[in-house]
């Protein structure tokens, strides 16, 4: 399942959504939203390209699914303001094994902050300011080239 | 020939709109339009100068600056992502 919402989601409600006697292994990667000591933040607000951002999620899910033989997979991301310590992408990956299921999850995190059309502001009492992009994320992404091209 | 060209994250925030409806009354490529937009607006020469913007005309990612553009085309103006 693929899913870009304002709302909030329940941890055990998605792991039932996605649960099957076929899996013997489940990999899960949450993102909150941190308070950084040196910035002074309240909250995130998340944009969001919606229609390109759904077609690039769905070829990540296709790509992982393809290469590490997933059984199934969950991708949530909320979009809108979001205050310190709330929820804010979950990935979920599912497989007969578990070095499938935990390889695969981390190529959807690391795949998704640097190539899907969403972009974080940081908000600071009435102000909101985009957050550039680390190139410690864009090195991750990079990375994987060699594992899926 | 309409063209809506929509603008994220900190592009949106400096041109202070999300998105904008261009009328055209010729056919152009990408090209075109990209030095028609220079014209109209200086802003648009930084935008097109920043190489890690990326353009995509209908959801797909714009390789060849001479595709031919058509009437109801979307453009989005795409700085960096920060998701995850």
């Amino acid at each position: 399942m693929i899913k870009i919402t304002k709302e909030d989601f329940n941890l055990e409600e998605e792991f039932k959504k996605i649960h099957s006697k076929k899996n013997g292994a489940y990999s899960f990667f949450l993102g909150t939203v941190r308070q950084d000591i040196d910035d002074n933040i309240n909250g995130i607000f998340l944009e969001c390209y919606e229609d390109l951002a759904c077609n690039q999620l769905n070829k990540i899910k296709k790509d992982s699914t393809q290469k590490w033989n997933l059984s199934d997979c969950t991708i949530i991301h909320r979009i809108g303001d979001l205050k310190i310590s709330e929820k804010i992408v979950l990935v979920i990956t599912a497989a007969p094994h578990r070095s499938d299921c935990i390889e695969a999850c981390e190529y959807i995190i690391d795949t998704l902050k640097a190539n899907v059309a969403l972009w974080k502001f940081h908000i600071k009492g009435k102000e909101k300011e985009p957050v550039n992009q680390k190139k410690k994320d864009l090195d991750k992404y990079l990375s994987w080239s060699q594992v899926i091209s | 020939m309409k063209i809506t060209i929509k603008y994220f994250s900190w592009v949106r925030v400096k041109i202070q709109k999300s998105h904008e409806l261009f009328e055209f009354s010729d056919e152009m490529t990408f090209l075109n339009l990209k030095n028609e937009l220079i014209n109209k607006n200086s802003f648009f020469d930084e935008i097109f100068k920043d190489r890690s913007i990326k353009f995509f005309l209908n959801l797909k990612e714009i390789t060849d600056e001479n595709i031919s553009l058509n009437d109801g085309d979307e453009i989005a103006l795409l700085p960096p992502v920060t998701g995850g």
